[in-house]
This record gives C-alpha cells, sequence and structure tokens, in this order.
C-alpha cells in the first residue's frame, strides 16, 4: 500500500505482543533506511538492537537525547534557560492540575445527576464546556512559555543549538521513514521541539508506538487511572506535533484505563470531541495515510455513553 | 477453635506422637478466617498472649489443653490484620517473655524481635521485597559538624540508581532513617518504587538521632539542624531541586513529630510530609496520661494546635487502627484540611510498628512525590 501521502503506522507497546515487523509489512511503507527516535527510552536511547532484529531495514538513532545532554553540559545559559523553562511547564501544569480538579468533579457530579430534563442536560454541557475551556486556555498558557524559550534561544549562535539542530536535518533528509519508540513522552516531546524535528517530520513516514505515537497529535493527553495512589484525571500536557489532527491515542488501556467505568468515559470522550479517542493496546495497529485511517487492528474507540467500540476505517 | 486442634484434643490421650505430628503439619498461629489460635507446648504454670493492640486486654491467657502439654488461647482478628506478639511464661513466680517458638516469621525492631501474625486476608506487599530486576541505589556516610547539637552527625545520603550530577532531584529527609533502613527496608522500597516509575528518582537524607526521645520531641535545636545545617549541606553536596515542593520530611512515632514540629517551625520550607502513627499527643485541659517523655511533645502539640498554620502544602499521615495513637492521629487530619492543608490519610489493621510503617510507604510515597509512571508510555 503506498500513495502520495506519507504513512503513519501506530502501533500499541511492543510488550507483551510484539507486532512491529508484522504491521510494517502490510503497512506498505517501502523498505529502505530507517531512522529512529529512541529519546523517550533516556539513558537507554540507541539500545535498539530488539528492533533491528525485527526489521530488515538499516536503523540510524539519532541520539537526541544524548546530543541534548551533550549541549546542556557545554553550554550552561542553554541548560539554565532549559531548566527555567521546565520549572515554568511544571508550575503551570500543577495550577491547571489543580483547576482541573474542580471542573472534574462538578463534570462527574452532574453526569452522575440522574434523569435527562433540559435543565440537566444544560448544566451537562456547560460542566464540560468549562473543562474544554480550561484544557484551551492551558494549551495557550503552555505554548507561551515554549514560545518565550525558543525566542530566547534560537538564533543564538553562542548555544550552538542552531548548529546541532541544522545538523540534525541534514541527517534526517536522507531518510524517507522515521521511527519513533514509546517511553517518556515528556522527555520526548522536550527533544524533538527543541531541534525543530516537530518542523521535519510532516514529508517523513512515520512508524511510532506508544509514546511515538500520542506525540503526533495535535495534543498530548495523559492519562493513568491505575497508579499506586489511586486514579488521576486526564491532563493535557502539550501540544503534540499536530500531523494527526482531531485524535487521542491512549496507548495500554488495560493496564491504564478503568475501561468498565462508564462515567469517566464517557467522560473522558465528551471532553475531548471532536476529537477521537483511540485505544492502543499491544498487539493493536492503526494505518494513517496522511490524516486518512486506512487499516487498523484491535484498536478501539471510546464512545459517548462510555463504552468502547472497533475502530474501522472510513 | 481450630479444627484439626479439636481433633487432636478429643482423643481420650493425644500421644507425644500424635502431637508431634500435629505440630509439624500446621503452621502457627493457626488461622481460620477472623479465628487465629496461638499455641504454646511446654511446661509452664500460666501462660499470656502479650500483643500491645489498642483495645485489646495486654495479657490473653492460654488454657492448658487436657491431656496434653499443649496451651492454647483464640482471639478474632478482621480481616487484613497483622499484629507482633510474644508469649509470656510464668514458671513459679518467674515471668518470661519469649518469641513464638512454633512460629517463624519475626519482625524486628530496636528492642529486639516479636513474632508476627498474618490473619486472614494480610499479605506483604510484593514490593517490599528484593526484586532482582529493580536497579539498586547506593547509601553513602557523611558527616555534618552541627552547631544546633554542638556535635557531628552522621547521616546516610540514598543516590538513586540512575544517579547523574546533571540532574536536579527532589529530597527526602527521614527520621530514624537507618532504622528504617534496617526495620522497614526503606531502601529495598525506594529501588523497586523507582524502578517501577511510582515515585522519581529521589536523594534521600536519613538521620539518626543518638536521643531521639528528647531530639524529636519538639526539640527547637533538631529543628535548627534540619532547616539551618542538613538543608544547606544536602544543597551544597548533591543536586537537589533548592524549592520547598521538592522536599519532604518523614517520621514514624516521635520521627512524626519531629518532622511535623520542623516544617511549622520552619514555614515553606519543605512542600510535602510523611507522617506515620506520629505520637501526636496533645490535651484539651488538665493533664495528659502518658507519662513524661510525652510532657514536651504535648506543649508543642497543643501549641501547634492553637496556632498551626501552614506547615507545608501536602501531608500524608498512616496509623494502625491497633495503636494507643489511632485518636490523636485521626483527630488532626480535620485540623490540617481546615488550614488548607492537603492531607491524605491512610489506616491498617496494624500497629505501632516497623512493618505497618513499612507497608504503607507506597501509597505515602507515591501520592506526595509521584512518579514518572504517568509520563511514561512504553
Amino acid at each position: 500500500m503506498t500513495g502520495k501521502e506519507p504513512l503513519r503506522l501506530l502501533l500499541g507497546p511492543q510488550r507483551p505482543t510484539v507486532n512491529l515487523d508484522r504491521a510494517l509489512a502490510r503497512s506498505g511503507i517501502a523498505e529502505g533506511p530507517i531512522a529512529v527516535v529512541s529519546a523517550a527510552w533516556q539513558e537507554a536511547e540507541g539500545d535498539i538492537d530488539d528492533v533491528r532484529r525485527l526489521l530488515k531495514s538499516p536503523l540510524t538513532d539519532l541520539g537526541i537525547y544524548r546530543k541534548a545532554n551533550e549541549l546542556f553540559d557545554a553550554n550552561k545559559p542553554l541548560h539554565d534557560a532549559y531548566r527555567l523553562r521546565q520549572e515554568s511547564l511544571k508550575e503551570q501544569q500543577r495550577l491547571y492540575r489543580m483547576r482541573l480538579r474542580q471542573l472534574m468533579i462538578a463534570a462527574r457530579a452532574t453526569l452522575r445527576t440522574e434523569g435527562e430534563t433540559t435543565v440537566i442536560a444544560a448544566e451537562r454541557r456547560h460542566a464540560i464546556s468549562q473543562l474544554r475551556a480550561l484544557d484551551r486556555h492551558h494549551l495557550r498558557q503552555v505554548g507561551k512559555i515554549h514560545g518565550r524559550f525558543e525566542s530566547a534561544v534560537n538564533g543564538d549562535s553562542n548555544t550552538h543549538l542552531d548548529d546541532v539542530a541544522a545538523a540534525l536535518a541534514e541527517q534526517l533528509s536522507h531518510f524517507e521513514t522515521v521511527l519513533i519508540t514509546g517511553g517518556n513522552i515528556v522527555v520526548l516531546i522536550n527533544r524533538l521541539r527543541l531541534f525543530g524535528l516537530h518542523r521535519l517530520l510532516r514529508e517523513k513516514n512515520i512508524i511510532a508506538w506508544s509514546a511515538g505515537a500520542m506525540v503526533l497529535c495535535d495534543r498530548i493527553v495523559l492519562f493513568h487511572d491505575k497508579l499506586p495512589q489511586g486514579r488521576r484525571d486526564a491532563e493535557i500536557l502539550s501540544k503534540g506535533l499536530g500531523l494527526l489532527p482531531r485524535l487521542v491515542l491512549l496507548p495500554n488501556p488495560t493496564d491504564r484505563l478503568r475501561t468498565r467505568d462508564l462515567l469517566r468515559v464517557s467522560l473522558f470522550d465528551r471532553r475531548f470531541s471532536p476529537a477521537i479517542c483511540m485505544t492502543l493496546d499491544s498487539g493493536s495497529f492503526l494505518l494513517f495515510e496522511g490524516e486518512t485511517l486506512r487499516e487498523s487492528a484491535a484498536a478501539k474507540r471510546m464512545t459517548r455513553n462510555g463504552t468502547f467500540k472497533p475502530v474501522r476505517p472510513a | 477453635m481450630n479444627p484439626a486442634l479439636r481433633k487432636l484434643i478429643r482423643k481420650p490421650a493425644p500421644s507425644p506422637a500424635d502431637i508431634d505430628a500435629f505440630i509439624r503439619d500446621m503452621e502457627f498461629p493457626l488461622v481460620d478466617g477472623t479465628d487465629v489460635t496461638f499455641v504454646f507446648r511446654g511446661e509452664a504454670d500460666a501462660v499470656y498472649l502479650r500483643c500491645w493492640i489498642s483495645g485489646l486486654d495486654t495479657a490473653q491467657p492460654f488454657q492448658p489443653l487436657k491431656g496434653t502439654d499443649l496451651w492454647a488461647t483464640t482471639i478474632e482478628l478482621p480481616k487484613g490484620s497483622r499484629i507482633e506478639y510474644k508469649f509470656e511464661l510464668v514458671k513459679d513466680v518467674h515471668k518470661e517473655l519469649i518469641l513464638d517458638p512454633l512460629n517463624d516469621v519475626v519482625a524486628h525492631d530496636p528492642f529486639g524481635a516479636n513474632s508476627v501474625c498474618h490473619a486472614f486476608g494480610y499479605e506483604r506487599p510484593e514490593w517490599t521485597l528484593h526484586d532482582s530486576i529493580s536497579r539498586q541505589g547506593s547509601l553513602h556516610t557523611r558527616h555534618i559538624e552541627s552547631e544546633a547539637f554542638s556535635a557531628t552527625r552522621e547521616i546516610q545520603v540514598y543516590l538513586p540508581a540512575t544517579f547523574r550530577d546533571n540532574r536536579r532531584y527532589p529530597l527526602l529527609i527521614v527520621h530514624d532513617g537507618v532504622d528504617y533502613l534496617k526495620y522497614a527496608d526503606l531502601k529495598i522500597v525506594l529501588d523497586n518504587l523507582t524502578h517501577r516509575l511510582e515515585i522519581p528518582s529521589v536523594i534521600v537524607a536519613l538521620i539518626q538521632s543518638p536521643d531521639r526521645l528528647k531530639e524529636y520531641s519538639g526539640d527547637d535545636r533538631h529543628a535548627r539542624f534540619i532547616a539551618e545545617e542538613l538543608l544547606p549541606f544536602m544543597n551544597d553536596a548533591y543536586p537537589v531541586a533548592d524549592s520547598a515542593a521538592s522536599r519532604c520530611l518523614m517520621g514514624a512515632s516521635f520521627g512524626g513529630v519531629a518532622s511535623l514540629h520542623t516544617a511549622w517551625r520552619y514555614p515553606e520550607h519543605f512542600g510535602s510530609l510523611l507522617l506515620q502513627s506520629g505520637s501526636f499527643a496533645f490535651s484539651d485541659i488538665g493533664r495528659h496520661n502518658r507519662g513524661p517523655v510525652f510532657d514536651p511533645v504535648v506543649r508543642f502539640m497543643n501549641e501547634f494546635r492553637e496556632h498551626p498554620g501552614t506547615p507545608a502544602e501536602r501531608i500524608f499521615m498512616s496509623c494502625g487502627m491497633y495503636e494507643s495513637l489511632i485518636y490523636e492521629n485521626r483527630s488532626l487530619v480535620p485540623h490540617l484540611q481546615g488550614k488548607g492543608v492537603e492531607v491524605r490519610f491512610e489506616e491498617a489493621r496494624d500497629a505501632h510498628n516497623w512493618e505497618n510503617w513499612r507497608d504503607r510507604q507506597r501509597i505515602g510515597l507515591s501520592w506526595l512525590m509521584p512518579g514518572p509512571a504517568w509520563m511514561v508510555y512504553d
């Protein structure tokens, strides 16, 4: 399967079920050298022997986690600016979380209220619109923090950031396909953004699993209902790469989501609508051509009534 | 009574071989649902079960089982309970406290050891056991010249397995830190929770007092040591994040009092507190009846309850239901919440001991310092 638009092959976690090789074989992505972004593995970046064993194509890890660390070590002002940005982002996230908690309590209470009168329906809609308004506000604030950082460091020859970014762009230009692994999504999006790779991936075929798939969406939604300290309300982290708009990807729902909690799932679906919330369990995959879903296996989508149904191509 | 024990003693004259077989085939104490039967075999004038559970008699008498050298007593323990106990043997006029000879499960503490009864429904959490997959952090001994105490204080510092000089880490300060390592498996817990991404990589300062009942009872010297000596030392020696939100004080019993007192004396220095079975004795009127060692604690707690301020933004508290301190801990929760502190309070069917504190570490640490599991999608 080949098309004019680049292909996006999205997979669930590669444990316990590995389906990278089989899914790639049926995706139509041409064999050839593949650039790898495994920055989400942090210190284990580049440890891709397992991936090599699965794929015939030669792999080159771009090493962006290591390159960022080297830059930070060599360039204190850049590191300080980066740290300052991270502190600001943490503070923004904390304040967002604080406000979100109250709105989620209210939204859940309206959904729990029995009856289908116009009064109740209006309050439900308004409670959810307030959630969405907060999510939008948070995204704007996060964008401003990134903007301040980028305008401070980009173009500053002292940082050597532009040099490294240009070298990476040149390196990437030799690849038609990029593979992005799962792992720590905050690290991943930060590194991609630091080197401006988010602007260079649009024309590439992309193979990605878990966190790697999540960053391709227009919004990155963090979620985990099964933490030791209890469930936590889903939070927007930041904008993603925007290659798959109106989509929220939820890897590993078996271990992370209370999928039988109808009210919780329903609220999740309504809050992020019109985006479609799709789950990616281990062994599942989604294949997009540009923004159009061409094929899916074992992926499910949330529904307004709190249940899940299989994802089917249009 | 346990069915196997009943069957044994209904025999007209159980032989020593019958009793040997019974002892060999059973696990002690005998747990039958919520009924737990303790068994002692041997010569004595009287035998008592000593288990220091608030609400039960301090000494439960055993009954001699006719025609045998067995003694037994049965108590009711609710599902999920874990208790520590000893047997008190009375021979002539002598009394002796011993471990249960038929039970190998033992818990250690600074005063020795106790036998442990796992009631129906209790299981030791697997994250408290060594896991070969978890990467191990390291412990380092450091010394601090303390003006507050006019003495050199030794501390242990735990560094996470993935420690890097160029990172910034949250700081956890643990009272009775060496005891936490010995008796509550704190290092194993830190290694496991860090590896499982349930807490972040964290630097831990483990302090130990030579005179904890005095220094941990609301002593200003101790608060000064922590805030004005230990914190600057850690800031200089290690890459710890320099913000209150990244600092947590932790302690059990009097260590809980010391944690609360330090945070109260130095507001805005610590973002969170982890308080286990805090000895938060107070008196609304008149004198308390906990003995003179509690005098300074009660003075502090009475003052704290009058002027609590905001010692920290988030406080995790836990306490055993079978502790005499459960009332004081429960009553502190709404008091703190009323001052805007975010409080999480966990109760357990356990008592004032290190394994109770061990078993509550995961929920406390992960609530106060959530790890990156939230951000990791493998």
